[in-house]
């Protein structure tokens, strides 16, 4: 993906599942927030995006104002993810939605002890699914106030 | 004789001249027939007996020496008195009777009788009187020898007293004496020998030894009677014959007397025999039981030398008693002291303090294997509260030991297995969340994908498809969303079997209250009669009790759907003890013959098109149960309704 040439966008969706990218992406675009998604597809990716590495080290500076992330992913899981963005000053006011198949209590358990803002399990149902991923991103898109230094630049690049 | 006459003559000369009598006159006569005259009155001088004469009138003519010590008197005081003075009043009489004797010329001989002396004191006497005649043979007077005997009656009271006494002893002595002649007849027995032998005094005297002693004791009276005889003592022990034939023991011992006959002393002993007995017996008991006993036993004199050993005691090192007797414990053999190694030191401990010892002692046997005692350790102490020594008894304990050993070790295993087991239940677990969870995460994400799209095109290409393809695209939607809540419910059963049943009292009735309210949107355009029964308190988990309760009345809104009106009946009702909770229903009901499929996961008896579900149902509500320790089962018959019962263990009657 040519992420360094992209302006920043608001909302940042980490998911591996590229069925699950599409149908999120038709029920977003029905609100018209298609065109502010940046699209990673595991939690390393995720990371490197908003530590300003790898593929992103070129990227536009600021923080996006949601992340809809994915748990069960390659290589660095959603709840990894979670727990070194709330680990970090500079992104743990960054809010975290997780959009997730898993039901299972411990999963609920572990990402409300590590901050997560906000836990929605993906409906089966297609319905279902478009009207939860809708109210999702027009809450956190829309009528949710992000904190201050969302969208603007980062100070600073970690070592690691 | 000679000599009584010739004094008789001479005292006839003297006779009615006071002076003739006197000592001088009479060594004064001086012819040859006062010469012989003379040597008759030296001699009545002389004499310690008094000698008096009188006249037959009992004047007293002649008082020698002998009777001046005799009654006090001297001669002059007498001679010319009458004979009366000596008698003491009561026997004034005696001397007229004497006095008619003599005159008729008969001499009396030793009389016996009581005289009284000058100072007034009587005296017993021996008088012998005879008649003095003159030269013609006429009596003209008495001669009176008389004797003090008052000694020698009083030595014969005294004998005679005696006598009596010793024949008493002899008569109530406890021990029986008897007098043998030297062939074994009694001549003599006193009353305990004949209450011993059950004889009369006259029926014993004259029997023989014979008669008296065991048949098979007659032989050795010979022997006992040549042993006394040779006039050694001779002591037995004998079995007697009473005169009903009963046998006794006694011991007797036999000596002869001067006289030549045996006594014998016998005593009964059958109580100390029996004693004895009673004795031997107990110590016989004592020492079967000490020796039989299944531990060693010792005793040590003060000294710390082994006294007393028993047999155990000795198997322990294959020993025998001598071995050990005598003997301390650092005179043993080398091994033995090393197995006593701490008996000494205890010894002196326990004579010090007089305090018991109690401790665990190991010991490597003969047969090298190790041996575990208990040992107890005590003091010894004489009747006057002395320590005079130590005891102890040893248990082995080895069995027990090894015993402790053993379930210590299979302790220590059962722990090693547990750990073992409880590692792999949990890796079992834990494999079964992972599925769990893939299922859960990894199935529906195609689903959403099966759906999703399928309603993507029929939203964005619904008009440009015909209504086959429309249709095809329903059934897809369908599947997927069915297959959706399969999975659900999939997840919910085998969550089941990982969660803890958190026990609590449970208010069964407000529990069924809450479901129904929660059941109402299911109740909606329903006629349906509830009919709620008495509902005991029960102990179980809430949340999942609450699962059961859901899913059968649930269970019988659906199975009642088309009756008019539905009837669901909840209740309990107590059988054998134990509180039986149902839900009836007037409902479609079910074949028995398929009851037994009804619990099974995914397990239908109706199909979809009739009454959705999954099937998963009541395979939760028999797991709640089953993990709850209860029962659960049904009754039905095809459209006449359906019950279903449940228990729960122990949470009943709390």
């Amino acid at each position: 993906m040519n992420t360094e040439t992209r302006s920043i966008k608001n909302i940042l969706l980490v998911e591996d599942d590229m069925r699950d990218v599409e149908l999120t992406m038709a029920a977003l675009e029905e609100h018209h927030l298609a065109n502010k998604v940046e699209i990673v597809h595991d939690g390393a990716e995720a990371l490197d995006y908003l530590y300003h590495r790898g593929n992103f080290k070129t990227r536009a500076p600021g923080n996006p104002v949601v992340v809809l992330l994915d748990n069960k992913m390659p290589k660095v899981s959603g709840l990894e993810v979670l727990k070194i963005m709330k680990g970090d000053e500079r992104l743990k006011l960054i809010p975290v939605v997780v959009l997730t198949s898993s039901r299972e209590t411990p999963d609920l358990l572990e990402f409300y002890k590590h901050g997560v803002n906000a836990y929605v399990v993906k409906p089966v149902d297609f319905s279902e699914f478009m009207k939860a991923v809708r109210q999702v991103g027009v809450f956190w898109a829309a009528v949710n106030e992000p904190p201050p230094d969302t969208g603007t630049e980062a100070t600073s690049i970690p070592s690691g | 004789m000679q000599a009584d006459q010739k004094s008789r003559a001479s005292l006839k000369e003297i006779d009615g001249s006071k002076a003739a009598l006197d000592e001088h006159a009479i060594t004064a006569i001086i012819d040859p027939q006062e010469n012989i005259r003379a040597q008759f009155a030296a001699i009545v001088e002389s004499s310690d007996d008094a000698i008096i004469s009188k006249t037959l009138d009992g004047i007293i003519t002649s008082w020698n020496r002998g009777a001046e010590k005799i009654f006090g008197y001297p001669a002059q005081e007498c001679i010319g008195q009458s004979m009366l003075m000596l008698f003491p009043p009561e026997r004034v009489a005696e001397e007229a009777e004497i006095l008619a004797r003599i005159k008729q010329g008969e001499k009396v001989d030793h009389f016996e009788t009581v005289r009284v002396t000058k100072s007034g004191k009587l005296i017993d006497v021996s008088v012998t009187l005879s008649p003095m005649r003159n030269d013609q043979g006429r009596i003209i007077g008495a001669s009176k020898i008389a004797r003090d005997i008052t000694g020698r009656k009083q030595m014969e009271d005294a004998r005679r007293a005696s006598e009596a006494r010793y024949r008493m002893l002899f008569e109530y002595a406890p021990d029986g004496i008897v007098v043998v002649d030297s062939k074994g007849y009694y001549l003599d027995a006193n009353a305990s020998i004949c209450r011993m032998l059950g004889y009369a005094r006259d029926e014993f005297i004259g029997l023989n030894a014979t008669d008296i002693v065991a048949p098979a004791e007659i032989p050795h009276i010979g022997e006992a009677l040549d042993v006394i005889k040779n006039k050694s003592d001779y002591r037995r022990e004998w079995q007697f014959r009473r005169k009903d034939g009963s046998i006794f023991a006694v011991d007797t011992i036999a000596t002869a007397m001067p006289c030549g006959k045996l006594l014998a002393v016998i005593r009964d002993i059958t109580e100390r025999k029996r004693a004895a007995e009673a004795l031997a017996e107990s110590q016989a008991l004592y020492h079967s039981l000490v020796d039989q006993m299944p531990a060693g036993v010792f005793r040590k004199d003060a000294e710390g030398r082994y006294a007393f050993v028993n047999s155990f005691f000795c198997r322990i090192r294959n020993s025998t008693p001598e071995q050990f007797l005598g003997k301390l414990p650092g005179e043993l053999p080398v091994s033995e002291a090393q197995f006593f190694s701490q008996a000494a030191s205890h010894h002196v401990q326990i004579m010090q303090t007089g305090q018991p010892i109690e401790v665990q002692d190991e010991y490597h046997g003969v047969d090298g294997r190790t041996l575990f005692f208990h040992v107890v350790k005590s003091p010894v102490f004489a009747p006057d509260g002395k320590i005079i020594g130590s005891q102890g008894v040893l248990f082995d304990v080895t069995t027990h030991k090894h015993a402790e050993d053993e379930v210590r070790r299979l302790n220590a295993e059962l722990e090693q297995r547990v750990i073992k087991r409880t590692a792999e239940l949990e890796a079992a677990n834990q494999e079964l969340e992972a599925f769990s969870y893939s299922v859960s995460h990894d199935l529906r994400a195609p689903l959403r994908a099966i759906n999703g799209f399928a309603g993507i095109v029929l939203e964005d290409f619904g008009s440009q498809l015909p209504e086959e393809g429309k249709r095809h695209l329903e059934r897809i939607r369908d599947g997927g969303r069915q297959m959706g809540v399969l999975i659900d419910d999939l997840l919910a059963f085998s969550q089941l079997s990982r969660q803890l049943v958190n026990r609590q009292k449970i208010n069964t009735a407000k529990l069924v209250q809450n479901v129904l309210e929660e059941l109402k949107p299911q109740l909606d355009g329903r006629r349906i009669e509830i009919k709620i029964g008495e509902l005991p308190a029960c102990h179980g988990d809430p949340a999942l009790l609450k699962q059961v309760w859901v899913n059968l009345i649930s269970n019988a809104v659906k199975y009642t759907r088309g009756r008019e009106p539905a009837i669901i009946e909840i209740g309990c009702a107590p059988e054998n003890n134990e509180d039986v909770y149902f839900v009836r229903d007037n409902g479609a009901g079910f074949d028995m013959q398929y009851a037994d499929k009804l619990f099974g996961v995914f397990q239908r008896l109706h199909s979809a098109d009739e009454f959705e579900g999954t099937g998963v149902g009541l395979a939760i509500v028999q797991r709640i149960i089953h993990r709850h320790g209860g029962r659960v089962w049904a009754e039905a018959k095809v459209n006449r309704g359906a019950t279903f019962y449940f228990t729960i263990e122990g949470g009943n009657k709390s």
